[in-house]
């Protein structure tokens, strides 16, 4: 299909590389797989900065450290297939700014979300136009930020957030086969990082809001123990998915810690199974939601960190700084 | 800054960001030139000199699923350029067997040019040719990243993306950047007994006569090409995003590293080694780098009568009248946001320099949407991007 | 050398329209302007004291792609400046310029359009006169390849240009300004200055203008010059116009 718009490649299309070691067996490289360094309950670091894109009323950019093996394979680079990635996203906020003349009367702000991934941000090259996921992503993060903003102090006006990913998580580990993990667990890291990002970015633009809001992530899943044994199901924090065999269930919240109250909360997957036997109380719904809540509390920190950073940079402006 | 602007009455208490929203045509001409009281030198309203460019940084190699990348900033324009590589088989391309057949009719056509360049070595005469036909190379510039007011997220490429992703994809073309050889995945059969090869040629020789000339590699075939597919992301936008652009593909292409590759005969298909000792990099050819200006004319907003156009002649005089201290249009290198919406005629030069000689090479020079910028201008335009090439090369090469 | 042929006005519809051939580069352009006109999708893009300039190019065969984008932006800079946008009935409305190729070489993927542009240039100008659009100036324009030899071909073919090492186009006003310069390829400043003066004498003969501020037309090597070409086709067609006056009197 040629889009006219843009340039195309070859018309009979491309085929990714495919490297002679994923061809071998897979018993042969299992040992590979990345292995989780962090503590059940221990965060990734975040780095997030405001401010960054000055064209628009507010920006910020986040990015997640990367896994202890990805870290591993870029100080001695051995293999050309990354073990892992680590999440990096660009968030804009242009508004509020008066509604195009089409649109009809609206007494509260508009918000529009928009959340793209560059072609090269995942494993498998992306396309130009929004797949579905991407769609999703942009309505479940309109879900938890119209809870925040305070939307009737702006009628008549519209906001855009526009998130471009240029590295998303992976959706499974590259070793497994496509299908051993069901569902794509990675979306549910970038909505996370997406929430925190977009919150930062509406602060910086100085739009009013409730409550600084963070995203969070947990998860339920099942580790394969040295002898291949699957483990019992162990809840964990902010799960990179390529570092696990399978994730039983995962939830994602956004989450505001002053008021205690939770805009967005996505659940996915069914660990009631694993969890028939043991009477292991971390592993209902209430802890995963409690756990993703904790995460949320955690990129809570970092967000206050680089909101005060930009007000500070705000109130030091009229002394100094560029007058463009 | 507020003491640079001093075209602003003191009765008048507007601070100069307002100033500057106002009017920003009497803003900026106001800091080109100063009243000649107040001993101020000219100066852009960003604080650069007319001929300065912009804080320059490149980082490249940070995208994990990229084969090469690159961010590049330019004050604050920041364009993000991934590469990654794709395989075209060869028995996807529908002309291949009779392309190939050819290609070797081309070779001796071209051959037969009597001015063969002796300064670069092994030219490869299918190199344009092969990238060109095959789209090898695949450029997409993106402005849909909220980099800018005014840019739809979600909407087709505007004009402006289209147009520079065409220039970059023209210029790529035009400069030979990437030598086809780097893309193309060889395969060489296994030789066969000494009887086998001597029927094997004999057959050969009967049905392709138009191969005789070739003999080496004889039984050498291509099975495969890379496919580049350079995207770009322009994630902040204030202004000259072709410059930075341009850096960010070259940065990337630089950092570009391929999988050896080869043609493995049980499974029919390419596969590659994920070895990092066995990939290499693209040696590309040259360092093309782009520099941007515009011209900013104190009377281009004169009213709203029609513009007198003063010929030639007269245009000398004018520059005479510069040298006495009247200075009526000035040439800013690298605009940034400000400077652009003010501003209506644009030069773009891209240059490179010989190796061994240093002799400045001019790969692409535009100009257009005015009369301002004539020879003499160029001259000194090309002999600053030649200044600018140097700056960038010590960016490029210490990323 | 057959110089270029051109026709005003072949269609009875539009505003104002040309045809151009160019016989050397194999180009065969219609080009048709509608101005002043309304463009009520734009209300929000229009400028409130100049009219905007709209160039839509449509190659012969092939629908329209990114390099036409480009090649737009080029003829929307000449003609930007060159349209005195802000004569009464022309401030927020529109001049929609459209070029069709009809005939000759369509363009590939990612190839320059440099060998068409003086053609869509030479037709823009005249359709633009053909209906009357107040102009500050004319202009003329005009392609040369430099070869690997260092010879410098003018209006080059389609094979003559990709084997040529740089291609030029320059576009000069009928006041000899410099107006539009395109290249592309390797070359250096000493080169470009032989490709400048040589554009010039195509464009404009090799004598200045004359005293009495008409621009005097000389044959030379390159034959009639472009300039006097397309002043001739306009006043043609000028005689044509109004051959019931001139007979009357």
């Amino acid at each position: 299909m040629t889009d006219r718009r843009r340039i195309n490649g070859p018309p009979s299309g491309t085929r990714p590389a495919v490297f002679a070691s994923s061809l071998k067996s897979a018993s042969s490289i299992s040992t590979a797989r990345p292995r989780r360094q962090r503590q059940p309950d221990e965060l990734r670091k975040i780095f997030l900065k405001t401010g960054l894109i000055p064209s628009a009323s507010g920006s910020a950019y986040l990015e997640f450290e990367p896994s202890a093996s990805l870290a591993a394979a870029r100080s001695s680079p051995q293999s050309l297939i990354p073990p892992s990635s680590a999440l990096k996203l660009a968030c804009t906020v242009h508004g509020p700014k008066p509604l195009p003349r089409s649109a009809s009367f609206s007494p509260n702000i508009v918000l529009t979300t928009h959340v793209k991934y560059a072609p090269f941000a995942a494993r498998q090259r992306k396309g130009h136009i929004r797949d579905a996921s991407e769609r999703d992503l942009g309505v479940h993060l309109e879900t938890a930020l119209r809870g925040v903003i305070v939307a009737e102090r702006w009628p008549k006006s519209g906001l855009d957030i526009t998130i471009t990913i240029l590295e998303a998580e992976d959706d499974r580990w590259w070793g497994d086969a496509p299908d051993s993990h069901d569902a794509p667990w990675g979306m549910m890291n970038v909505l996370a990082g997406c929430i925190t990002a977009a919150s930062a970015a509406i602060a910086d633009a100085r739009i009013d809001c409730l409550d600084l809001v963070a995203g969070g992530v947990a998860a339920i899943v099942s580790d394969e123990t040295p002898d291949g044994e699957p483990s019992t199901p162990k809840l964990m924090l902010d799960t990179d998915p390529a570092e696990h065999k399978s994730i039983l269930s995962a939830c994602v919240v956004a989450y505001m810690p002053s008021r205690d109250e939770i805009t967005e909360l996505w659940l996915k997957g069914d660990h009631s199974k694993s969890s028939l036997g043991t009477t292991d109380q971390n592993l209902s719904h209430e802890s995963l939601i409690d756990g993703a809540v904790n995460a949320a509390r955690g990129a809570h920190t970092v967000l206050a960190e680089a909101v005060k950073e930009s007000a500070e940079r705000f109130a030091g402006l009229p002394t100094g700084g560029s007058t463009v | 800054m507020a003491s640079a602007a001093p075209s602003v009455p003191p009765s008048l208490t507007l601070p100069p960001s307002q100033f500057a929203r106002l009017q920003p045509h009497a803003y900026l001409l106001a800091h080109l030139s100063p009243p000649a009281s107040s001993n101020q030198p000219s100066i852009r309203a960003n604080g650069r000199a007319t001929s300065q460019f912009r804080v320059t940084s490149a980082n490249t190699g940070s995208l994990t699923h990229t084969n090469g990348s690159a961010v590049v900033r330019v004050g604050d324009t920041t364009a993000v350029c991934g590469v990654r590589a794709e395989i075209l088989p060869t028995d996807d391309i529908a002309s291949w067997s009779v392309s190939h057949s050819s290609s070797s009719m081309n070779k001796r056509r071209k051959l037969t040019n009597p001015a063969q360049k002796p300064t670069q070595e092994e030219e490869d005469p299918e190199d344009e040719t092969h990238i060109q036909q095959l789209n090898l190379l695949v450029p997409n510039l993106s402005l849909s990243t909220g980099c800018a007011p005014g840019f739809i997220p979600g909407a087709p490429p505007s004009a402006l993306a289209q147009s520079l992703s065409h220039q970059i994809l023209n210029l790529l073309h035009s400069t030979r950047l990437v030598r086809a050889e780097d893309l193309r995945i060889w395969y060489q059969p296994p030789s066969l007994g000494q009887e086998d090869l001597e029927r094997h040629n004999e057959s050969e020789q009967m049905d392709v006569d138009a191969e005789r000339g070739e003999e080496v590699g004889k039984d050498k075939e291509i099975k495969a090409f890379w496919v580049l597919y350079i995207d770009i992301m322009i994630i902040s936008l204030a202004g000259n995003p072709f410059d930075a652009a341009w850096a960010a593909v070259l940065a990337a292409l630089r950092d570009t590293k391929l999988p050896r590759a080869w043609w493995d005969v049980d499974n029919e298909m390419v596969v590659c080694s994920d070895a990092v000792s066995e990939s290499r990099k693209l040696s590309l050819r040259g360092l093309p780098v782009a520099s941007s200006f515009c011209v900013f004319e104190a009377d281009a907003a004169a009213g709203w009568r029609a513009v007198i156009i003063p010929d030639a002649e007269e245009e000398r005089e004018i520059e005479e009248s510069a040298r006495k201290g009247i200075q009526r249009r000035w040439i800013l290198a690298d605009p940034d946001g400000y400077e652009e919406g003010l501003t209506q005629e644009r030069v773009c030069i891209v240059v490179d320099k010989e190796e061994g000689t240093g002799k400045t090479v001019i790969v692409k020079m535009e100009k257009n949407g005015g009369w301002a910028v004539d020879g003499k201008e160029l001259k000194a335009l090309v002999d600053i991007s030649a200044q600018r090439w140097g700056e960038v090369k010590h960016i490029l090469e210490q990323c | 050398m057959v110089g270029p042929a051109a026709t005003l006005t072949p269609l009875a519809r539009a505003d104002g329209s040309a045809s151009y051939q160019c016989p050397s580069t194999g180009s065969n352009i219609l080009g048709s302007v509608n101005a002043p006109v309304e463009l009520p999708g734009r209300r929000d893009a229009l400028k409130p004291e100049e009219a905007t300039v709209e160039v839509f190019v449509k190659p012969g065969t092939a629908p329209a792609g990114v390099g036409e984008r480009y090649v737009e932006g080029i003829i929307k800079g000449v003609l930007g400046r060159l349209i005195l946008g802000r004569e009464r009935g022309y401030p927020r409305r529109g001049v929609v310029v459209t070029l069709a190729t009809v005939g000759g070489d369509s363009v590939g993927r990612g190839d320059s359009y440099l060998t068409l542009l003086p053609a869509l240039l030479h037709t823009a100008l005249l359709a633009l006169l053909s209906a009357s659009v107040p102009l500050s100036m004319t202009f003329s324009a005009t392609v040369l390849a430099v070869s690997d030899s260092g010879e410098i071909i003018r209006e080059p073919s389609t094979e003559q240009a990709a084997a040529a090492k740089s291609l030029h186009v320059l576009a000069f006003s009928s006041k000899g300004h410099l107006l539009l310069n395109e290249s592309q390829g390797a070359f250096d400043f000493e080169t470009w200055e032989k490709v400048h003066q040589r554009a010039l004498a195509i464009c404009h003969g090799t004598s200045a203008i004359g005293s009495d501020g008409d621009v005097a037309m000389v044959e030379d090597v390159d034959g009639q010059p472009l300039e006097g070409t397309i002043r001739e086709t306009i006043e043609d067609q000028v005689h044509r116009d109004y051959a019931w006056k001139i007979d009357a009197v």
